[in-house]
């Protein structure tokens, strides 16, 4: 709201005493606010010195002409400046990865020392090098004498890094602290409104996996994404995958579930079905949630309802294949009440709801299914505290119903958590495996992902 | 599971905001049946009663339009278009005339099987070489136009007297009642009508669900030619011979009829079936009514071109408009 991105119904913001109004990012630069955003906020089919300096061209602009090699020239020296040597300022923006053009947006985002950066989950987005690379820019603004608001889910990340927290609980202000006062604890108990009481992640160790494999995966390669990947998954086993977000380790959920292109090399069930296709994957009870959730997952400008049944469909209906509306709706309800989804009811669209429910949407969906197999990428990405604890102990309630999971994360706490068993991809392939442990350490992790 | 702290006045005013949308939405389903009560009572009163004294004739163009904008709900409901509806509907009567000299039902099927390989070839297109449905629609629509018109330069197709001897307000009716019947059923009672809407709301999403959407998606086009192939026989027997002009525009008055009654553009979960029934018939009366009021066709186009304006200003879906294929 304060950059521009949503216009403001009621109340102002006020900046070193006087009223600031922007219409958009452009205005809100003008009045020293800027912003990086979660998800992409760079424009394709630009040049990276483009997109730096998107809005303000006018600088370069010399009788009605663009002067591309002085905007260039300005661009590279900025990029050499934040020390980002290896980004070439008159490259399309397209040429770099995801981790390349957030720091693009750093540049974009910081370049004319604005008062107030907003930093908006940024994180959740970046591998530990790029959010280093954040927090180093991060400091160097607070040094300046301008200020940052980090908007964060990750708790450590934001008591570590902020001098004050306000937390905010479904869109209402709740406190604000100063983070040396306050430990982890203190905060999960303001953003729920209560005690987190009982566990909040699986707390055995030592327990015993059974022998019996439930799928095997041989020799899966995805041309320019993943290369000979092999493993087993056990019955009652949570299988952690980790590594960079480019690793390839999202690409391996896709290609167990039968969702890749051009895949090589053989996903089989223990009965010896060849997984090839989403449909037979579904069919023989495997389920996958996508870390892209708004268009993987769910299907946005639909009812809940209908999210929770579209797989179920062929089961829901009769003889002559007709279905029951009411027989619909019963078991939407079940399900969505079973995850305790928050709604007015099942005929809601589930573009209205947030990150959260829309992801224990995906998992009424495929729980409604009775999958014995689920493939969950990112299952906690951009979530809150009372959501995470659900889904932590929903997975550790199927583990303990024989259900098996496999779990693609880029954080590492959950995976050493949750996992029995951590495998690290590193450019496409299998760089390690891990067994688990009490006494593992992030490090560990790190050094067999870099 | 937990998350049972729900805060009491965020709750209510989350109520009452959707409680907004949902009146909204309630509106937006009322309009159309609304507006064809209106528009049905307003020509009446116009024409002094003409219209329900002559009303068979008022809808004698009904039948075409409502059983071939069925076949294009269903692409629409996917968030597709098809513009080559008038050409196929051309081409398949021709093929219908031609052969109506020999025997009635190979007419009858080869008129359908030749809307479905039309279809066909819209769907591989769009499919298979991913360029935009619109696009490819378009240019099937032009390339067969000038089919059309290459076959009948000489002369018209005229179909043989045992065909037009089929004309009857009964065959038609039945015709059509069984054929959106069928459609209503499928549509509403089956996975079929789900998976579309799933498809036009996001596919990418509804594949993951399990949904075979390129399969999907080839045979709503193959069923929209068959579909139109089913039109093409009544357009055959109504009028008896094809000219070069048979089947012209037949596309966009499908297009305006569903956009009338109350059928998002963009397709996806909030289309009804009954878009297809209230909007071919809306579409009919306002254009036999404007014609009986003795309007220039000049002046009749004008008149659907801003009511077609306003209802797609009501009815498009800004949040989902980006999405058509």
């Amino acid at each position: 709201m304060l950059t521009g991105i949503y216009s403001i119904e009621s109340g102002k913001f006020i900046l070193d005493g006087k009223e600031v109004h922007p219409r958009n990012q452009v205005e809100a630069n003008n009045e020293g606010i800027s912003i990086i955003v979660q998800e992409l906020g760079t424009l394709s089919g630009l040049t990276v010195a483009e997109n730096i300096f998107l809005g303000h061209e006018d600088r370069f602009v010399k009788f009605g002409i663009k002067d591309t090699r002085a905007m260039n020239k300005l661009a590279t020296e900025l990029l050499e400046k934040y020390g980002f040597d290896h980004i070439k300022a008159s490259d399309m923006i397209d040429h770099y990865n995801f981790e390349d053009r957030k720091l693009v947006e750093i540049v974009k985002a910081t370049y004319f020392d604005p008062k107030i950066v907003v930093v908006d989950e940024t994180t959740t987005a970046l591998s530990q090098e790029g959010r280093e690379e954040l927090y180093k820019h991060m400091n160097r603004i607070r040094e300046e004498g301008n200020s940052v608001i980090f908007i964060s889910h990750d708790l450590p990340e934001v008591l570590d890094k902020s001098d004050t927290i306000t937390v905010l609980r479904d869109g209402i202000y709740i406190d604000t602290v100063k983070s040396a006062d306050v430990n982890e604890d203190d905060l999960k108990k303001l953003m729920v409104g209560r005690e987190v009481v009982g566990n909040y992640y699986r707390e055995d160790y030592g327990e015993k996996v059974s022998d019996e494999v439930v799928l095997s995966v041989r020799n899966v390669t995805v041309p320019g994404q993943i290369h000979d990947v092999n493993f087993d998954l056990h019955k009652g086993e949570i299988l952690g995958f980790g590594g960079l977000s480019e690793s390839g380790m999202h690409e391996v959920g896709k290609a167990v579930f039968g969702a890749s292109y051009d895949r090589e090399g053989s996903v089989t069930l223990s009965d010896g079905t060849q997984i090839n296709s989403i449909p037979t994957a579904i069919k023989h009870s495997m389920a996958y949630t996508s870390k892209d959730r708004d268009n993987e997952s769910v299907v946005m400008n639909q009812s809940i309802g209908d999210n929770i049944c579209l797989p179920s469909l062929d089961d829901l209906a009769n003889k002559v294949h007709l279905l029951n509306g009411k027989k619909l709706k019963s078991f939407a309800q079940e399900y969505a009440h079973e995850m305790s989804v928050k709604m007015v009811n099942t005929d809601q669209f589930v573009s209205e709801l947030s990150g959260g429910n829309k992801q224990k949407v995906v998992l009424a969906r495929w729980i409604g299914k009775d999958s014995d197999i689920l493939v969950l990428d990112s299952p906690t990405r951009g979530i809150d505290i009372g959501v995470k604890q659900d889904i932590y102990q929903l997975m550790d309630q199927m583990r303990k119903n024989g259900k098996s999971i496999i779990m693609i994360s880029e954080e590492l706490m959950e995976l050493m958590h949750m996992c029995d068993r951590i495998i690290i991809m590193k450019d496409g392939a299998v760089n390690g495996e891990l067994m688990r442990d009490p006494e593992m350490t992030e490090n560990s992790l790190i050094s067999m992902m870099v | 599971m937990a998350e049972k702290t729900t805060n009491k006045v965020e709750s209510t005013h989350e109520e009452t905001e959707l409680k907004k949308v949902s009146t909204m939405a309630s509106i937006r389903a009322v309009l159309p049946l609304a507006g064809l009560v209106a528009v049905f009572i307003l020509f009446n009163v116009l024409t002094k009663g003409r219209m329900v004294s002559n009303l068979s004739l008022a809808l004698s163009s009904v039948y075409v339009i409502m059983i071939a904008s069925m076949g294009v709900f269903f692409i629409m409901t996917m968030g597709g278009l098809d513009f080559s509806q008038g050409s196929i509907l051309g081409l398949s009567s021709i093929v219908i005339c031609y052969l109506s000299k020999y025997s009635i039902p190979l007419a009858i099927v080869c008129g359908i099987l030749t809307g479905a390989a039309i279809g066909a070839v819209n769907g591989f297109f769009y499919v298979n070489r991913k360029i935009r449905s619109f696009i490819v629609t378009i240019c099937t629509m032009f390339l067969l136009r000038g089919l059309i018109k290459y076959l009948t330069a000489d002369a018209p197709v005229a179909g043989s007297m045992d065909l037009i001897n089929l004309d009857s307000n009964a065959l038609k009716t039945t015709l059509t009642v069984v054929m959106l019947a069928i459609g209503f059923v499928v549509f509403t009672f089956t996975k079929f009508g789900t998976c579309l809407k799933a498809i036009g709301a996001g596919e990418k999403a509804a594949m993951f669900a399990g949904i075979r959407t390129d399969r999907m998606k080839f045979l709503m086009y193959v069923l929209s030619g068959a579909i139109t192939g089913v039109a093409a026989f009544v357009n055959s027997i109504k009028v008896g011979s094809v000219t070069s002009s048979g089947g012209n525009q037949l596309e966009t008055q499908i297009l305006i009829a569903l956009v009338l009654g109350g059928m998002p553009i963009s397709g996806g979960a909030k289309v009804r079936f009954l878009n297809v029934i209230v909007g071919s018939l809306l579409y009919t009366i306002l254009q036999s009514g404007l014609t009986m009021m003795g309007l220039t066709p000049q002046a009749m186009q004008l008149i659907q071109g801003v009511v077609f304006l306003v209802f797609v200003a009501v009815f498009a879906d800004r949040e989902s408009l980006q999405v058509i294929k």
